[in-house]
């Protein structure tokens, strides 16, 4: 097959903004680059770039950049050396890295602490009411800068709760931990591992762990997937002492200040 | 309206995850590429597994090297 001549310069590319999210690297009438932002249901705007030149890369980021307000963040594999540092050479600088884990399901869960309980059949208003208690504590302690996207606090409206998605620790009619794995995926996905400060260091998330790890055992399941902050040194034991194996990283990066 | 640089698409599936962030992917025509992951599926946290159907961008300047810019439902 053919290809086209590399060409590492930039010489006629023109950079044009053709939505209010993207951006296009123009060539001789051809698209060169693409850019993109995506702004998330928690307030944060992503951007990404897809180009096979680093040049038209550096012209695609600094146009973006100048269009759009306010901190800024984009992800990269960790092992994509190449894309960090055209990231990097735009300004964007390593805002938090997360491990990507393959969590071997077992047959066997692990006991639950003393006068706690386990249960599937999840209630919506007192899920509802520990989820809000764990997010106040989250904002109130370590912050949600080291939490993934996914449990941010949303900017308007309310968050929806599906309890079929949940696994309870209960303790005296209280609901005081949770996991919630989303099992629609072709990998299952353990999504929030959550306790009440209270009530951590006492076994409960790792018995919430086993009994999701079970479950999904006895479905067949062999393994499920997690992501955790490097710098959460409790969750990252809690994975990794149930066997799970890291399998990658993502960085994320971020122009200005969050 | 501009179009595409190179704009070779094709259908492929992942045969293999390698450890620097690219797949091997067959093409529908029985090619083998190495693929990257475009910005907007990484954005996304699409996970890509092997035998995933997935659609690949080739690089016009190098038809051994990809970008996979979809992955199709199984």
């Amino acid at each position: 097959m053919n290809s086209l001549p590399f060409s590492p310069g930039v010489g006629a590319v023109t950079i044009s903004r053709v939505a209010d999210n993207q951006w296009h690297a123009i060539e001789n009438d051809l698209v060169v680059g693409r850019g993109h932002a995506s702004r998330r249901l928690d307030g944060r705007t992503f951007l990404s770039i897809d180009t096979w030149r680093d040049a038209v890369f550096d012209r695609l980021a600094a146009a973006m950049l100048a269009d759009l307000t306010g901190p800024l963040h984009t992800v990269v594999d960790e092992t994509d050396r190449d894309l960090t540092a055209n990231w990097e050479r735009a300004g964007l600088t390593i805002w938090r890295r997360e491990s990507e884990y393959v969590v071997p399901t077992r047959p066997i869960a692990p006991p639950a602490p003393s006068g706690v309980h386990i249960v599937t059949d999840v209630a919506e208003p007192p899920l509802r009411e520990l989820d809000q208690a764990i997010r106040d504590e989250v904002g109130s302690t370590v912050g949600w800068h080291t939490m993934p996207a996914e449990v941010l606090p949303w900017q308007g409206g309310t968050r929806p709760i599906d309890p079929s998605k949940y696994t309870v620790a209960v303790r005296d009619g209280r609901y005081v931990g949770f996991v919630r794995v989303a099992t629609r995926t072709r990998r299952p996905r353990i999504g929030l591992v959550a306790v009440l400060a209270a009530e951590q260091r006492r076994g409960i998330g790792r018995a919430l762990l086993g009994h999701v790890l079970d479950g999904l055992h006895r479905a067949g399941v062999e393994a499920a997937t997690a992501e955790v902050d490097e710098t959460n040194t409790v969750a990252t034991a809690l994975f990794e002492g149930i066997g799970a194996e890291r399998t990658g990283r993502t960085l994320e990066l971020i122009t200005g200040k969050a | 309206m501009p179009r595409a640089a190179g704009g070779i698409e094709i259908e492929g599936t992942v045969v293999e995850c390698l450890r620097n962030a690219t797949f091997r992917v067959e093409l529908s025509n029985g090619h083998k590429v190495l693929a990257h992951i475009s910005g907007k599926i990484r954005k996304n946290y699409i996970k890509i597994l092997p035998e995933d159907r997935v659609l690949v961008e080739l690089s016009p300047y190098d038809l051994n090297r990809g970008r996979i810019i979809f992955r199709y439902r199984t």
